[in-house]
């Protein structure tokens, strides 16, 4: 029996391993530590192994090799004392179709031993905090998908959790129900639950973490805070779109740019890594206009995590395409 | 226990509020019923042995139970759980997993009263009758042909139509009762440790 006390870290991994049938290894040995009161998220593309991840530390996976602890307690040794502690709204949204809003919520408070009045009340209260009063009655069948992900959130709080483990909450949901999605997962942890979340969106790990951590291949290839990590990548990028134009010759004309890092060819693009890009500019359309080279456009940015995924393992996250320096 | 009963109480909700999944259940053995009387009760008039004076919708009326209490729903609303997610909802919470088994199974036999209880209606309108209070499926076991009669021997249904049977046509009997009580008990215990056991070991 696990003896958890409120210092130990909200989730804590070692050697986190889960080899699949036909020894297909989603994830390989992960260590990781979330602390209390965080906003961790897990960050990479579909198949990079979060979920395997989530679905271990909430004891709904056993893990091939290693140990973790949720709340203080091994997932492996006492998970029912680990799932008394957490809260889970998993990538597929866990909903009963022939169930109201409210009757769910009903429910999950029971099985959780909340009961009669008490239900009744953490479940209105829940329903407030989601903004599903109106629809409580209705079936879920006839939710909206933000609405349905909504209340899978609020039917993973009915225990007030100790952890939340969120699996791609806002995949599928257009941009305003994300940005609702995001403003509960802030008011929930800002109510002092610990989040974990996966996610495939950079704006949305960039946004909402307080860290991160990402993962390719079953395997964390960096972590830290979203600024942190932005700032080591110590360039600013310069995105010159061609337009038609030759890539080679194009690269050629801009040749050893002073500052300049490295080059990225993309689709449609070259992606200039400078230490000042801003100052570098003036000088790329000199050198362009001098070899007669006409591009589309030519913007500056800073470092966003994609750079970051990008420098970690060779490929950007979003598009998901392997890219040639 | 309360987990059961919260579970259960979801699924007969469930049930009445999808009486398209029930109608299936009480057609198919009401089917049988009409169509098996229409067609052998004027072979096998009341006047025949092993009717005991009754006609041979009371012979038949056991057969028709057995479907309608055999084409129970449950697993295939499990399965529907799992494909919608809601399954997993269920294993992180801190409950038995052999809770989410017996909550199903709480619908079932409440869809099980209430179509047996019509078919008894149905059959009672035909004119049957009962002795007590209710398989060789068309012929008592004698009738058969030998081979018939092996496999319907070594067929543990057959008991439990046998022993329905004797509530109907001839009273308590307590021999063929208790095979009959034996058989449900040992299938029913049966059934549900696979189920539990294979519900305690999922994961995917």
């Amino acid at each position: 029996m696990s003896i958890a006390t409120a210092d130990d870290p909200a989730v804590e991994a070692r050697g986190l391993r889960r080899t699949f049938k036909g020894g297909v290894e989603a994830v390989r040995d992960i260590d990781l530590r979330v602390e209390r009161g965080e906003i961790f998220g897990f960050l990479g593309p579909n198949g990079a192994g979060k979920s395997t991840t989530v679905r271990m530390l909430c004891t709904l996976l056993p893990p091939t090799a290693g140990s973790a602890k949720v709340a203080g307690v091994d997932v492996v040794a006492d998970p029912a004392e680990a799932r008394r502690r957490i809260g889970v709204a998993l990538q597929e949204i866990g909903l009963d179709p022939v169930q109201t809003g409210r009757e769910l919520l009903e429910l999950q408070c029971g099985l959780y031993g909340i009961q009669g009045s008490a239900a009744r009340a953490r479940a209105q209260e829940l329903l407030e905090l989601v903004g599903l009063t109106e629809a409580a009655d209705r079936r879920t069948k006839t939710y909206s998908g933000g609405m349905k992900r909504r209340l899978d959130l609020a039917s993973a709080l009915v225990h007030s959790p100790e952890v939340l483990f969120l699996d791609e909450p806002t995949t599928g949901l257009d941009p305003a129900s994300r940005l609702t999605i995001w403003d509960e997962v802030r008011r929930i942890n800002a109510g002092g639950t610990s989040v974990m979340l996966t996610t495939q969106y950079l704006e949305e790990a960039d946004q909402l973490c307080d860290r991160l951590a990402i993962i390719d291949a079953g395997r964390i290839v960096v972590e830290g805070t979203p600024g942190r990590l932005k700032a080591q990548m110590g360039h600013d990028v310069v995105s010159v779109a061609l337009n038609g134009a030759d890539v080679e010759s194009t690269k050629a004309a801009i040749g050893e740019l002073p500052g300049l890092e490295r080059v990225v060819v993309e689709s449609e693009a070259l992606a200039l890594y400078v230490e000042d890009g801003p100052a570098s500019i003036a000088e790329i359309v000199r050198r362009l206009d001098r070899q007669r080279i006409r591009v589309g456009g030519i913007a500056v940015a800073r470092p966003s995590l994609d750079d970051v995924f990008l420098r970690s393992t060779g490929r950007r996250l979003e598009g998901d395409e392997e890219v040639a320096a | 226990m309360t987990e059961v009963l919260l579970l259960g109480r979801r699924a007969v909700r469930e049930v009445i509020r999808l009486p398209e999944a029930t109608i299936p259940t009480l057609f198919i053995p009401l089917f049988f019923l009409a169509v098996n009387i229409g067609q052998v009760s004027k072979t096998f008039p009341s006047t025949t042995p092993f009717l005991h004076g009754q006609g041979y919708v009371g012979f038949q009326l056991p057969v028709s139970l057995m479907f309608a209490v055999c084409t129970a729903t449950s697993g295939l609303a499990l399965v529907t759980e799992i494909d919608l997610g809601y399954f997993d909802k269920l294993l992180v919470a801190p409950i038995r997993r052999s809770s989410i088994i017996f909550g199903r199974l709480a619908a079932d036999l409440v869809r099980g009263i209430g179509v047996s209880t019509l078919v008894l209606l149905v059959a009672l309108a035909f004119g049957a009758t009962m002795r007590s209070g209710v398989t060789p499926n068309f012929v008592p076991f004698d009738r058969l042909s030998p081979v018939m009669e092996a496999l319907a021997r070594a067929n543990p249904v057959s008991y439990v139509i046998e022993g329905l049977r004797s509530l109907v046509l001839q009273g308590w009997v307590p021999g063929k009762l208790a095979i009959c009580v034996a058989v449900i008990v040992a299938t029913g215990l049966g059934l549900t440790w696979l189920s539990v056991r294979a519900i305690e070991r999922y994961d995917r």
